[in-house]
């Protein structure tokens, strides 16, 4: 079932309908939704996992600032299936729950992130990823006297990968994985 | 700076090699007047045509001779329902040597005369016929089969084109059982040479039904497929199961350029493991 509640609007494929050039994600069992809808179309599935798997990696920001990158975006571009998905990693990843709920929207981000520079970095994520058009220079500014340009430049591609991947999961209706919404549920952020 | 290693014609130095087979075949269309019981695609008259255009199998001629590519395959559903197939043919024929794959049945009136077009040195036509018995070959493939390609044949080879003969077969290709079934090829005018064997592959409605041979990639020649749907890993990949169109042997959904599935499919040839060679005789 979908995100909310429909089916996929696409054809997820299984291990033994994988192209041959996407066998290799299905070795290790199920790849996730993400996997086995590109698959229908192989000879994007490898340049974009190419592309997203660094973007969404640590790098040299660390887990912590890259998933502010992802479950924040991925809050602000309404993506239901990324929201799921980052709160179980950004909890692995050390995050408190109250970090988490903030980066949700569930409650006022100052609540969460007391520390100016967090903040203001996260003003550069709400910045590219919740609103359209030009930057004001202030938000720029206020990120850059807090991190080193690659650290925003890195933060850029993130969430720039992850609006890709929002938009992806969200048009084509991508589900949950069962024990997400499980974990979830146990977490008391569904 | 260029790698002055890497091959300037990936393509045409690794059919050069025997690493990637000089054919690529086109699925021309997905329907047909009949509906055999092993058929790969599911065809029957109520097929979804999945048409290839005429322009998209000229280019894909223009460019496989461009790649290094050696020959050309037309297959179906059956080719000849399009109105457009033989001038299509003729003009891919000018690029590279051509075999057409027919059911036979369509070579009455008009359209035999539109079919003896096709008389020319870079194409042959391929006809099925799995028996000699006219019941055991019409169950398979429809009634009337039979008589249809046995007429067909001396009047196509009468007007000059060149004909082989396909046999689809459950059993060995060597089965003393099929003599009966060579010599008549023999006496239709066809060189026995010309007379091809292979079994059912286990795949579209001959796996619904059971019949044939399993065979993973490894077992069918990679020869690259071209079809509506994308390119795919031999001319048995874009197989149809019930209505659900095959994506195990799937390499691209770009068809043209055709550079593109082309290189596809030397990466999955090179990325297989040694050794891993057709092994069924599946032609």
């Amino acid at each position: 079932m979908g995100n909310d509640g429909a089916m996929a609007r696409v054809e997820l494929l299984d291990a033994d309908q994988a192209p041959l050039s996407a066998q290799q994600y299905f070795a290790g069992g199920d790849p996730g939704p993400i996997v086995a809808a590109l698959a229908t179309v192989p000879e994007l599935l490898g340049p974009a996992l190419g592309f997203v798997g660094p973007a969404l990696s640590a790098g040299s920001v660390g887990l912590r600032a890259t998933e502010f990158a992802i479950l924040r975006t991925s809050t602000l571009q309404g993506c239901t299936y990324c929201i799921h998905a980052h709160t179980a990693v950004s909890l692995d990843a050390g995050l408190t729950p109250s970090e988490v709920r903030a980066l949700r929207g569930d409650i006022p981000l100052e609540d969460g992130f007391p520390s100016e520079s967090e903040r203001a970095l996260i003003g550069w994520i709400d910045a590219l990823a919740g609103a359209t058009g030009q930057i004001p220079d202030d938000v720029w500014q206020a990120a850059r006297q807090h991190w080193a340009e690659h650290v925003l430049i890195e933060i850029s591609v993130t969430v720039g990968a992850t609006m890709f991947l929002n938009r992806f999961a969200t048009g084509l209706q991508l589900p949950t994985a069962p024990h997400v919404l499980q974990r979830l549920a146990d977490e008391g952020m569904s | 700076m260029t790698d002055t290693l890497a091959p300037s014609r990936p393509i045409a130095e690794a059919v050069h090699a025997g690493t990637l087979p000089g054919r690529v075949w086109l699925y021309s269309n997905y329907h047909c007047n009949l509906a055999c019981s092993y058929c790969l695609t599911e065809s029957s008259p109520r097929s979804e045509r999945r048409i290839l255009s005429a322009e998209q199998m000229v280019a894909v001629a223009e460019q496989a001779t461009e790649l290094g590519f050696t020959a050309l395959g037309v297959t179906g559903g059956e080719p000849l329902l399009l109105p457009w197939l033989p001038e299509a043919v003729l003009e891919m024929a000018q690029h590279l040597p051509l075999v057409l794959l027919t059911n036979g049945t369509l070579f009455s009136g008009e359209r035999l005369e539109r079919a003896a077009k096709l008389a020319h040195p870079n194409v042959a036509l391929q006809i099925s016929l799995d028996s000699h018995l006219p019941d055991v070959n019409d169950m398979a493939r429809g009634p009337d089969n039979f008589a249809k390609v046995v007429e067909a044949v001396p009047r196509l080879i009468a007007r000059g084109v060149q004909v082989r003969i396909a046999t689809t077969t459950a059993g060995p290709a060597d089965d003393p059982a099929l003599d009966p079934l060579r010599q008549l090829v023999i006496s239709l005018g066809v060189a026995a040479d010309d007379h091809l064997v292979r079994p059912i592959v286990r795949r579209g409605r001959a796996d619904e039904l059971g019949l044939g041979v399993r065979a993973v990639a490894r077992d069918i020649p990679s020869e690259l497929t071209i079809a509506a749907d994308g390119a795919f890993w031999g001319s048995f990949g874009p197989t149809v199961r019930n209505g659900r169109l095959d994506t195990d042997l799937l390499l691209t959904r770009t068809i043209l350029p055709l550079s593109i599935p082309a290189n596809a499919l030397l990466a999955a040839i090179l990325g297989m493991p040694e050794g891993a060679d057709a092994k069924l005789g599946i032609r």
